[in-house]
């Protein structure tokens, strides 16, 4: 089976609204998923995410766009006719059929031979580590078993598009960890491309090959997670992937992607700058609190000066919350001993490192 | 770990059992079911099968080799289940229009408005608006298709005016019951490839399996227990037990043989009961949801569908419409089917000559409503929330005048309190009881749904604080089941202003209902009265809903009024 890509082309959604009237859920939302990548939308709840999942799924009818399956326009296609495989996050399970019959159900439908659904689905439930569990039914099984069904369920029709919507969310953290990283394996194997909806950033940089990040209803910034983690385009982004500190700065000199700026009391060399700036420009720094590098020894003439406002101890790692001209930062030191923890109202001096901070524009929101 | 988590109840349950105030409230409800469910239906059994001090099934055998007798047995079976699919059938088909229709608000309230009219009439409505129809001279089969001597007694006209009686119930049960289908599910079958048609039939159609099951068994039993319609249109060629018990007991004065009739109604009903509580309820697919609740339901009907489903249902509601419309008309002239004229004077006569059976039925509804909303919540609240021997059982006895056909409760009641040592035949109360034990059950079945609904944590903080039990009854308790009560209140006036099948044998000439005048003046073929009488009381009764349902409106958490407290009675 051909691998195709996924378009969708400046796709707009309106719901009407009890109290705004009407809204946008997706606005002009373009989104290119190459043929066999792992693209995940990501964005807090409301933003428009799930809508614009659910119209590639063919469940919402989007009001202007369109989409395209490879070269095929599917955008007034019915979702029964488009072969896509739909991951729910509550499993949709059908209640009333064993576990044979919800796998087979889409075989079924394709009106394959009997011979070929048994074997096709004892495949698919090896593949997902539930052999044995045909004939159980979806209340005996646990939360992870229920998406494993749910999972089989969506690849054994072999879909054109595997879509995810917050999969993970009813599992407990450490099944979570688990789950996300067998359908990681798993997209992989069977080269499909695939769509994946989260809130959860951790998440969608574990799993996905690159991130849409959207925020009210439109695409923030594209690209791998790295890409979003280190180049963030908006304070949106920076703030929704990661923990961040945003800073406020000015700029001395530029040059090129790298620039000096004036902020927390020094300055500060920054690698990655956004195109358009000049000298005197007002930015914003983003700052990673593992990027703050915490000296305890004698301080230095040009470093930052800060204090040690409280810690939080939790284990691998100690969060402290540093005081530095006029600005409140949040540091993360690894934990090496019990003899490197600083003690709250300690004096320290701050060190950043040069290509882990990124400067935008003040005026971008 | 169990025992730290069983402590606090344990303590909880230690001051229940040294609280007098609830010992007293169990042994004073435990007389009154001894006196009002289990005595009666002793007495009835006894009057059965012991003649003069001695044993005998004599009576049961005569009565039951009957052929004439065997026959309506059958009748009553055939009846109750064409009533049952026909009812259910059309209830599912509303219950699908409103769940997946995509219709406009208004439409729907339309939609529930039409189909509360049935539920709240009294029980002639139908057949009346029948007989005005298709009767010799009706409107339909005389004046409009010129038909002379058409005979609308008999089986089809009964089930028609059941069906269209009692297929709201289906309604209000499967409406729920596709709501709260996961759309997810449906979704999810139809990304699977499936047709609109076979998600349908493969995974709609049998989730609601248990829900269709349980409206069945509810129209099963409602049709079963129907007295009044078969009463006026089965006629002679088709006998029914519940019209046959009457007849037996008010033509032949022959108190046993009616007795006997009853209890061969009571081994179907029985089952019934028994079917829904401990197959149907286990049945239900219990589908827990995450998220999915606020998403919009994909497109499950075709744009033709929607068009023939709507139709459909147009189509029985104007039924329904036309029937009370002409209930309307027919009360403001002389005589339909002759004389045209429009007239006060049906009115004038219920005022008058009726004006004792609308106060009596009045009277007797006011000591019921709240009586019975009371015993509904009180009882409610001890078998759901207090430990106490026999508790279970308590709730199983509160249940059977409700669960048993009306015709089997008058006619116990008429046997056990008609000698001493309890003497009430003739009075107001025998009526007033019969109502509160008959449907307070309600009450019981809202309080115990509520309360399921809310932590029992809420009341051990009380308990725990000092309060006594009933002072957190009454600051903690109360105030979270009233709406159940409100609920109970509403359902108990209904049935006292439309009920007939048990209280046709418990009235007299001290007191009567509103409901027997009604049969009198449908036997006494002076319809106008008749229909008049059947305003008012759709008038009263969806004044009271109103006021009720605008208390119900102001709490918060809306009382969930179990369906088949809709039966017809």
């Amino acid at each position: 089976m051909e691998t195709i890509g996924v378009h969708v082309d400046r796709v707009s959604k309106r719901f009407a609204h009890r109290v705004k009237g009407e809204i946008y859920a997706a606005r002009d939302v373009v989104l290119d998923v190459h043929p066999g990548e792992f693209l995940t939308l990501l964005g807090p709840s409301g933003c428009g995410k799930t809508t614009t999942l659910r119209m590639i799924a063919g469940f919402e009818q989007p009001d202007a766009g369109h989409i395209r399956f490879g070269g095929q326009d599917v955008t007034r296609v019915p979702a029964n006719q488009r072969n896509i495989g739909f991951v729910f996050q509550n499993y949709a399970l059908f209640p009333h059929l064993s576990i044979f019959d919800n796998v087979a159900y889409g075989l079924r439908v394709r009106g394959l031979t009997t011979d070929a659904i048994a074997k096709s689905v004892s495949e698919v439930l090896a593949l997902v580590g539930l052999t044995g569990y045909e004939q159980q039914f979806s209340g005996q099984l646990s939360g992870g078993e229920q998406q494993r069904v749910a999972l089989a369920r969506a690849i054994v029709i072999r879909p054109r598009v595997l879509l995810f919507d917050e999969p993970l969310s009813n599992l407990d953290a450490k099944l979570r960890v688990q789950m996300r990283q067998e359908i990681r394996d798993l997209q992989r194997r069977l080269a499909i491309t695939t769509i994946y909806v989260t809130h959860d950033q951790e998440e969608a940089m574990a799993v996905s090959d690159r991130i849409a990040v959207m925020n009210q209803g439109s695409v923030v910034q594209e690209g791998t997670a790295e890409d979003l983690y280190h180049r963030p385009a908006t304070p949106f982004v920076a703030q929704f992937v990661g923990r961040v500190n945003l800073v406020a700065g000015r700029v001395l000199e530029i040059a090129g992607e790298t620039a000096k700026i004036a902020a927390l009391g020094s300055v500060i060399i920054a690698r990655s700058v956004a195109s358009g700036l000049t000298p005197e420009d007002s930015v914003q720094l983003v700052l990673r609190p593992e990027a703050i590098v915490i000296d305890r020894d004698t301080p230095g003439s040009e470093r930052g000066q800060a204090t040690v406002v409280s810690r939080t101890f939790l284990g691998e790692k100690i969060e402290y919350t540093l005081r530095c001209d006029d600005e409140t930062l949040q540091a993360v030191r690894y934990n090496a001993g019990p003899s490197e923890v600083i003690a709250e109202g300690a004096t320290v001096s701050l060190r950043i490192a040069e290509d882990a901070v990124a400067v935008l524009p003040c005026s971008s929101a | 770990m169990t025992s730290v988590a069983g402590r606090p109840v344990a303590v909880a349950t230690l001051r229940v059992r040294k609280d007098p105030a609830i010992a007293v409230t169990v042994f004073s409800l435990w007389l009154l079911l001894a006196l009002f469910v289990v005595y009666p239906l002793a007495m009835l059994f006894a009057r059965i099968l012991i003649d003069h001090g001695t044993f005998t099934s004599a009576g049961m055998a005569t009565i039951l080799t009957d052929r004439h007798q065997i026959r309506a047995f059958w009748n009553s079976l055939l009846l109750a289940l064409l009533v049952g699919l026909v009812g259910t059938v059309v209830g599912f088909l509303f219950a699908f229009t409103a769940a997946r229709g995509r219709l406009p608000r208004a439409l729907i309230t339309a939609i529930d408005a039409s189909v509360l009219l049935p539920l709240v009439s009294p029980p002639f409505t139908t057949a009346i608006a029948m007989i005005f129809s298709f009767g010799p001279r009706g409107l339909v089969s005389y004046e409009l298709l010129g038909i002379e001597g058409y005979t609308v007694y008999g089986l089809s006209s009964t089930l028609f005016s059941e069906a269209l009686t009692y297929f709201p119930i289906a309604y209000l049960t499967l409406r729920p019951i596709l709501a709260a289908i996961d759309s997810n599910i449906e979704g999810m079958a139809l990304s699977l490839g499936a047709s609109r048609w076979r998600v349908f039939r493969t995974v709609t159609l049998p989730l609601c399996i248990p829900g269709i099951a349980n409206a069945f068994l509810l129209l099963f039993a409602a049709s079963l227990a129907d007295f009044a319609t078969p009463l006026i249109l089965a006629g002679n060629a088709f006998p029914v037990l519940p019209t046959q018990a009457f007849l037996q007991i008010t033509g032949l004065f022959d108190l046993r043989g009616g007795a006997a009739l009853s209890f061969a109604l009571l081994v179907p009903a029985f089952s019934v009961f028994l079917l829904q509580r401990y197959w149907v309820s286990r049945r239900f697919y219990v589908t827990v949801t995450g998220k999915g609740a606020g998403q919009t339901p994909f497109d499950s009907v075709s744009a033709g569908a929607r068009v023939l489903l709507l139709g459909a249902c147009l189509f029985v509601t104007l039924v329904i419409a036309y029937f009370y419309a002409l209930l309307l008309y027919a009360s403001v002239v002389v005589a339909l089917g002759a004389n045209h004229t429009l007239t006060l004077q049906h009115y004038r006569v219920i005022f008058t000559d009726g004006l004792k059976a609308i106060r009596d039925t009045l009277i007797i509804a006011g000591f019921s409503m709240p009586l019975g909303g009371l015993y509904g919540i009180v009882l409610g609240y001890l078998v759901s929330r207090k430990e106490f021997a026999g508790r279970r059982s308590m709730e199983v006895v509160s249940m059977i005048n409700y669960a048993l056909p009306g015709t089997i409760v008058g006619i116990a009641y008429l046997i056990a309190f008609n000698d001493p040592p309890l003497v009430l035949t003739g009075t107001a109360l025998i009526i007033i009881a019969c109502y509160i034990f008959r449907y307070g059950p309600t009450g019981i079945r809202a309080t115990v749904a509520l309360l399921q609904q809310v932590d029992k944590s809420l009341e051990e903080a009380s308990l725990g604080l000092g309060a006594s039990s009933g002072t957190t009854f009454r600051r903690v308790t109360l105030p979270l089941i009233l709406p159940a009560f409100f609920a109970g209140l509403g359902v108990v006036f209904i049935r006292s202003m439309t009920a007939i099948s048990a209280t046709i044998f418990l009235v007299s000439i001290s007191w009567t209902l509103i409901t027997v005048k009604i049969l009198e003046n449908i036997t006494e073929l002076s319809l106008g009265p008749a229909a008049a009488f059947s305003v008012l009381v759709v008038v009263i009764v969806f004044v009271v809903v109103a006021v009720i349902g605008r208390v119900l409106r102001s709490f918060r958490s809306a009382g969930a009024v179990p369906v088949a407290s809709f039966l017809g009675g």
